[in-house]
């Protein structure tokens, strides 16, 4: 059971790593971005193909991937994200799904359509609570853990931090301070791209790089965003890994069902409201606590 | 100071704004009168650049300013307070305030501050004081915005507004929502600011800032249907009407 429990804490883990993009250009923006698959997915074949040229040393390919990764990621925000702010969802939908296809293709031409495996760079099991685990399991789970605390202690201590949170909750009060908004938002979504790559490497060693997997894990995603609150980071972790238990714990029982259950919890949670409403009405008044 | 060439603002087939021609003079406070919906908070949001105009030109002190983005307005002396009020409650009063310095690490003017916590510029934590000082908060510096009431937290929209140090201060109903005592607080600022500042308000208690401004504008309908001296404006049988009603002024006047 425990095995269960810590692979559904590396799934949140990774989740939680591409969601943090993902969340924070919806909650500052507006827009949905499909195109964040696409750096996530470029990632890791970049990561695959840096890593015999840097000594096959992991972390080093993960930092360079990342690295380059940055830069691309700024120009899509730039050229693309920025010019589609405020022209309504549809177009950004459009354009960003066209760069997650253009992205896709990309990786077949250039790295061909097969799965590509990463081996495990720790490979040592250890000994948790009687039960055998891959140690590098444990590691992508903290290191999750140390990008939620940065995040903490970057959004409520650091100046550019505190502006885009202030941001988030009123744009035009901080375009009022004289504070070139699009900047802290251009800042923080390569923060974003950035995470994501790391999330997407630090995956591919627990399952295969493969062209579509940008798409997978954008589904996934959308509700871990969704049920974490669009925009709040510390409810996309804890929905991310809340959501990743969920994938492990049916994916115990009923494998096919594992990723289903997590849009019939986000289904769930979209409905509280008018579940609750029924409830209320079903025991009467004064018959249940506050649900919502 | 500032003045709008046939500013028009259309949202559709609305048109919100319609050919405003506008000019506030330099070191006047000026009033903005209209009833709901007449387009006054629109025609401010192009002014300080929030809403980019349809057509028509703004010059700000010279220069032609309709493109610029609103930080870039702030940055040569534009201010602005909102309808309702614009502060950050998840943070502290002085934190609130401080939150503008970030516009200094913009300009690379040395004074780069990457951490709250002591001021490292003696000149921006001396600015915020002032400001702090001037709406009278300063005993309540670090109160978490969310606490404050309604008037103080306009009194600290108008302080963030000053700590920016403007030139021109746009202030949109002001006194929306306040207590008598409060509001004789802020007419009272403003009596002060008017020392150094051009002011521009919109408000619909037009008699509290009489004797505070020297020309009044009154828009209706997207379209600016008379300005001057305040008191003939309110006198203009076409202000009447479109408050009261064409039969209401005609009984009347």
């Amino acid at each position: 059971m425990f095995d269960t429990i810590l692979y559904g804490l590396t799934i949140g883990a990774i989740l939680y790593l591409f969601s943090i993009g993902l969340s924070i250009t919806f909650g500052t923006m507006h827009i949905i971005n499909f195109a964040h698959g696409m750096i996530y997915a470029i990632g890791v074949y970049l990561f695959i193909s840096l890593l015999p040229l840097l000594w096959g040393s992991f972390p080093l390919s993960l930092v360079a991937a990342v690295a380059v990764m940055l830069p691309l990621a700024y120009l899509v925000e730039r050229f693309v994200i920025r010019r589609l702010y405020g022209d309504g969802i549809d177009y950004a939908i459009i354009a960003t799904y066209a760069i997650l296809l253009i992205g896709t293709d990309l990786i077949k031409l250039v790295w061909g359509s097969g799965p590509k495996p990463v081996s495990d760079p720790i490979g040592i099991p250890i000994q948790i609570f009687g039960t055998t685990v891959q140690t590098y399991r444990v590691v992508v789970f903290l290191c999750a853990v140390a990008v939620f605390v940065a995040l903490r202690v970057f959004f409520s201590r650091h100046v550019i931090g505190k502006i885009v949170v202030a941001a988030l909750k009123d744009r035009d009060g901080v375009r009022s301070l004289g504070l070139d908004v699009n900047k802290y938002f251009s800042i923080v979504f390569v923060i974003g791209s950035g995470l994501a790559v790391m999330g997407g490497v630090l995956y591919a060693p627990i399952t295969v790089a493969e062209p579509y997997m940008g798409f997978h894990v954008l589904l996934l995603a959308f509700a871990v965003v969704i049920v974490g609150g669009m925009g709040n980071l510390t409810g996309t972790f804890f929905s991310a890994l809340g959501l990743g238990q969920v994938i492990a714990l049916t994916g115990r029982f009923y494998p096919a069902g594992a990723d289903t259950m997590v849009f019939v919890v986000m289904t769930l949670v979209l409905l509280k409201d008018p579940i609750a409403e029924l409830l209320r009405r079903l025991v009467g008044k004064h018959g249940i606590g506050n649900f919502s | 100071m500032i003045s709008a060439q046939g500013l028009t603002k259309r949202f559709g087939s609305q048109t919100a704004v319609d050919q405003v021609n506008l000019k506030f003079v330099e070191g006047q406070a000026s009033g903005i009168i209209g009833p709901n919906g007449s387009g006054k908070s629109t025609l401010f949001n192009m002014l300080t650049g929030h809403l980019p105009p349809s057509v028509g030109k703004i010059e700000f002190g010279g220069l032609d300013i309709t493109a610029l983005p609103p930080h870039e307005r702030v940055g040569m002396g534009m201010a602005r307070t909102f309808q309702l009020v614009s502060v950050f409650d998840s943070m502290t009063v002085w934190e609130n305030l401080v939150l503008s310095t970030g516009r200094f690490a913009d300009r690379g003017s040395g004074h780069r501050q990457f951490f709250f916590g002591p001021a490292r510029s003696k000149t921006i934590l001396e600015n915020c004081l002032g400001a702090l000082e001037r709406v009278g908060l300063q005993d309540k510096a670090g109160a978490r915005t969310s606490e404050l009431s309604y008037g103080d937290k306009r009194m600290l929209e108008i302080g963030i507004a000053l700590s920016l140090k403007p030139k021109l201060l746009l202030l949109d109903e002001p006194l929306a929502g306040l207590s008598d005592h409060e509001i004789g607080d802020v007419v009272d600022l403003l009596h002060e600011m008017k020392q150094n500042c051009t002011l521009v308000i919109i408000e619909h208690k037009i008699s509290k800032i009489m004797d505070l401004i020297e020309r009044l504008s009154v828009l209706n309908d997207g379209v600016l249907i008379c300005e001057g001296d305040p008191e003939a404006v309110l006198n203009d049988p076409g202000v009447r009407e479109c408050y009261w009603g064409k039969q209401v002024s005609n009984a009347k006047g």
